[in-house]
């Protein structure tokens, strides 16, 4: 074979795999519905509607499910987080797997109603979802879905509890996104990233490090990719965190920055979380109550 | 245009030049999974960089470009297990000084380094124009130009064939 001729009939043979046209819509749903999470009211709205709707019948129906609320790890004294609502489904190429966490024993009921009722919401309109993805594939011809949800404590200390919620999208290969709330037990309150800080300067301080510490580790290990400027790429490159990016605190007091799957890497890098030393941060934050 | 309708824009797009894209992934990875893999995250990396894309007409050289960028990553992470075989191969292999000569085309091209592999598929076998390759690359059109002719001398293509650049 010596021309471009036979070369390119080559590359024109390749088979595309049938399960190529359900992978290419069901990524575009998959983004579609990322930029829906960004207008949260609508969600909300619709979402608490269906919570609620959904969690009554499925106690009531099932004597099991109720049963099955497992106790996971004794938190302090009173502060606890529980299984609330867990969600099988296993239809052949069908799977979900949703596990709804619970606050209990917060005396600020007001605090604990919110995070709870999140949870279910972030869970019901996850299912739901899934139901309408299945009845699409359905009639596209069948294929494979999947959907997970869990949480994990990351911090439990006398004075605070971090919660992340993980999702799971799988469609050939798989999306992850993590949300992580921070409580003060003591103070009883929910924290957020601007709150720990005196202005939106950590916003910019922040991101600087970021870079810093991505080109860094890029530059140490060549299996290593982050989106960062310096790939003069395709033009969605990271260049803040959001006022609200994901984060925790540690046990020792340290603050953590966490990134979705695909949020600022390639796919393989998965769910990417960074601790931001103390000392980069330390001038912006309001008190050295929370990070140390 | 508003990012709806850009959305809706490049969703029909996409979906219309699937089977393109996913040869063109293929063309790096040389398997089903990675390939796919290189075609989710493409549209990931486009649809929330829809900000990004200025005007319709740019659409097809964005895509290029995001899927090309996104292919030669994967390489770039996975590539090097390739390169690996072929020293193996070579300590085993006696020397061989035909080896070239008798390569296949298709596969010669597949050795080529980047930028040089790119530009031969997308001008060659996706039939793109040197200055929409040009804007895929950022490049000027004569630095494409010089390129092509580089790699077709190194595929040691025979130039009397009448290779339409």
């Amino acid at each position: 074979m010596k021309n471009l001729q036979d070369a390119k009939k080559k590359y024109e043979e390749v088979e595309i795999p049938k399960e190529l046209n359900n992978i290419v819509k069901n990524s575009i749903k998959e983004a579609k519905r990322k930029q829906k999470k960004q207008s949260p009211i609508k969600q909300w709205g619709i979402g608490l509607v269906a919570a609620a709707a959904l969690f009554t019948t499925s106690v009531n129906v099932s004597p099991a499910l109720a049963q099955s609320l497992a106790t996971v790890p004794l938190l302090g004294q009173f502060v606890q987080v529980v299984t609330f609502q867990a969600i099988k489904l296993d239809k052949g190429t069908y799977n979900a797997d949703l596990k709804t966490p619970n606050v209990t024993g917060l005396e600020n009921k007001e605090l604990e109603q919110m995070l709870n009722e999140k949870y279910i919401t972030e869970n019901e309109a996850l299912y739901e979802d899934f139901q309408n993805e299945i009845k699409e594939l359905d009639e596209a011809g069948g294929g494979h879905l999947g959907v997970t949800s869990t949480y994990e404590v990351v911090t439990d200390t006398e004075d605070i509890l971090s919660i992340s919620r993980y999702e799971v999208n799988t469609v050939g290969s798989s999306s992850t996104t993590m949300r992580t709330d921070t409580i003060d037990k003591k103070n009883q309150i929910l924290i957020t990233l601007p709150s720990l800080f005196k202005d939106d300067a950590y916003i910019e301080v922040i991101s600087t490090y970021l870079k810093d510490e991505m080109a860094k580790q890029m530059a140490n290990d060549p299996d290593k990719i982050y989106w960062i400027d310096d790939q003069e790429e395709i033009g969605f490159e990271f260049e803040t965190i959001r006022p609200d990016q994901t984060f925790s605190i540690t046990a020792d007091h340290k603050l953590t920055i966490s990134f979705d799957k695909y949020e600022i890497a390639p796919g393989y890098m998965g769910v990417l979380t960074f601790e931001i030393p103390t000392e980069v941060i330390s001038e912006y934050l309001i008190s050295d109550y929370y990070i140390k | 245009m508003t990012n709806k309708e850009k959305f809706q824009l490049v969703e029909n797009y996409i979906i219309e030049h699937q089977n393109d894209y996913y040869r063109l992934a293929f063309s790096y990875v040389k398997n089903k999974e990675n390939a796919l893999d290189i075609i989710q995250d493409s549209i990931f990396k486009a649809l929330n960089s829809i900000d990004r894309l200025e005007e319709e007409r740019y659409i097809k050289t964005w895509f290029y470009r995001i899927v090309v960028n996104t292919a030669i990553d994967y390489i770039r992470k996975h590539g090097r297990m390739q390169a690996m075989d072929d020293d193996i191969l070579h300590t085993f292999l006696p020397e061989q000084h035909d080896l070239e000569k008798d390569y296949d085309l298709y596969e010669a091209i597949d050795h080529l380094n980047e930028p040089y592999k790119t530009i031969i598929v997308l001008r060659f076998f996706e039939d793109l124009k040197i200055d929409e390759i040009a804007v895929i690359q950022s490049e000027n059109s004569n630095t494409i130009k010089t390129r092509l002719y580089a790699a077709l001398r190194k595929l040691r293509v025979n130039m009397e064939e009448k290779v339409e650049l």
